[in-house]
């Protein structure tokens, strides 16, 4: 069976740098790539704040071609949700979930908001957590 | 049949600029009670501080600390939904302790029911998270206490979307049955009818999601069909109500299609599902639209009362009740129900 390697995208550096950490072990692995970007209140109702505008399947694509990823083995999937519901939804059967240390809009220094931290808890599939690259 | 509100809490506070979950939420809810003119029907109560053994029993310590800090400190964002002020744990506080208000008014009247008018929203918060919106689980730490008073407690969540917070807390509790009817699929991402409890509390969820379009009538028979058999069964002594308004047809943040004299049979369902008068209260969840949060609040507060008043036509004929009855089987089935 093919492995399938999960990452959340919501248009934060964190989550882009995870992004490429993600492509470039699907490229090592012949493994397939599932891209998800969870879909918050706000977004929904087409109220977006900045990084969420960014969680766009073109950017995705572009920063995946760069890590030379073949644009087939790419699964784009925009679903509603909280980020961490909807990465462990999308996470059944996959080998490997991928995500940034820090989500759009949690602040550094605390605990507070972090996706990264909520699913550490309750993954059930091994989770890569990618540091982001200095600015 | 008096009326007991709670608050109003958030009405000038917990300001995040421009953004739907705003102060005047709490006017527009005020002010639908007072467009049915209830007189001398209509109790005010201030909120009661609530203690940290009342919040710890629904939030970590670890996040209490950091969510007062974070606001003492300024605030900042929680996540792209969720905003926090120098007044929001504050605020926050008096929200969850305006239900504890209303419990002790209640308890000491013996008839009547309560509406707490407060804001920022709970239903989203887990217990070591805010989001969505939601900081503190102002439903949840009533609901708690009641538990702790040695009741058995129904929360009735009929905001557009599901409450995560609410069902995870209340996820392994025997003593607290957490029904939601809520769009799907939709932020948050979680209520499958299959999520039906933990180990310890087999069947104390009950969750009916709905598609976009849904009417007033298939909200009914989700209660009716799906939620009511096992309401009975269960028994509840209290009906805390997470009252959300924004599956109103003219929300913004969502796309069910129901009308304000929907929420008016709504609420009467909620006063059949009790043992006895004095035991409703609802808490106000979302709801954006401000025209229809008010006509909505009248008639929900005229359905609790069970006085008349309508402003708009009760809705149904949308999609949906195929997927309500498909949603008692999968339930039943992943409780191993045969039948
Ligand atoms: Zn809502």
């Amino acid at each position: 069976m093919t492995r399938r390697v999960v990452v959340g995208v919501d248009g934060s550096s964190a989550a882009t740098a995870a992004l490429r950490w993600a492509a470039g072990e699907a490229v090592a692995t012949g493994a397939q790539l599932v891209v998800v970007h969870a879909v918050g209140l706000l977004e929904h109702a087409g109220l977006a704040t900045a990084p969420a505008q960014e969680a766009r399947e073109d950017v995705v694509r572009r920063v995946v071609e760069e890590a030379g990823l073949d644009a087939t083995r790419l699964d784009w999937r925009v679903v509603d949700g909280e980020p961490c519901a909807a990465l462990l939804r999308q996470a059944g059967g996959a080998d490997l979930v991928v995500v940034g240390t820090r989500g759009a809009g949690a602040h550094s220094g605390t605990l507070l908001g972090s996706t990264s931290l909520a699913l550490a808890e309750h993954a059930v599939v091994p989770l890569v957590i990618v540091p982001s690259s200095p600015d | 049949m008096p009326l007991i509100v709670a608050g109003p809490v958030g009405q000038d506070a917990h300001d995040g600029g421009p953004h739907p979950e705003r102060p005047a939420r709490v006017n527009a809810v005020m002010d639908g009670i007072g467009d049915l003119r209830l007189g001398t029907d209509l109790v005010q109560v201030a909120p009661v501080r609530p203690t940290g053994e009342q919040l710890r029993r629904v939030h970590t310590p670890v996040y209490l600390d950091e969510l007062e800090l974070f606001a003492h400190h300024g605030g900042g964002s929680l996540d792209p939904d969720t905003f926090v002020t120098d007044d929001s744990w504050e605020t926050a506080m008096q929200a969850a302790g305006a239900g504890l208000a209303a419990l002790d008014a209640l308890a000491e009247r013996g008839d009547g029911s309560a509406f707490v008018v407060a804001r920022p929203p709970g239903h989203h918060a887990e217990r070591e998270r805010g989001m969505g919106f939601c900081l503190v689980n102002s439903i949840a730490v009533s609901a708690a206490e009641l538990v702790a008073r040695g009741n058995r407690v129904l929360v009735l969540d009929w905001d557009v979307h599901h409450g995560n917070g609410t069902q995870s807390i209340f996820w392994d509790d025997p003593d607290v049955l957490y029904v939601s009817t809520h769009q799907w699929p939709l932020y948050p991402g979680t209520g499958r009818p299959d999520e039906t409890g933990g180990a310890d509390a087999p069947g104390s969820t009950v969750n009916v999601p709905l598609p976009p379009g849904a009417t007033g009538d298939v909200v009914r028979a989700a209660l009716d069909e799906v939620a009511a058999p096992v309401v009975s069964a269960f028994a509840p002594d209290w009906v805390l109500v997470s009252c959300g308004f924004d599956a109103h047809r003219a929300d913004p943040l969502a796309e069910l299609a129901l009308s304000s004299a929907d929420f008016g049979a709504l609420a009467e369902v909620a006063v059949g599902l009790a043992p006895a008068s004095g035991r409703v209260v609802l808490f106000l969840e979302g709801g954006y639209d401000l025209p229809a949060v008010r006509r909505s609040a009248a008639a929900t507060v005229a359905g609790l009362l069970g006085d008349p008043y309508r402003s708009e036509e009760p809705t149904m004929g949308g999609p949906g009740l195929d997927v309500v009855r498909a949603a008692g089987v999968l339930r039943e089935r992943s409780l191993g129900v045969t039948r």
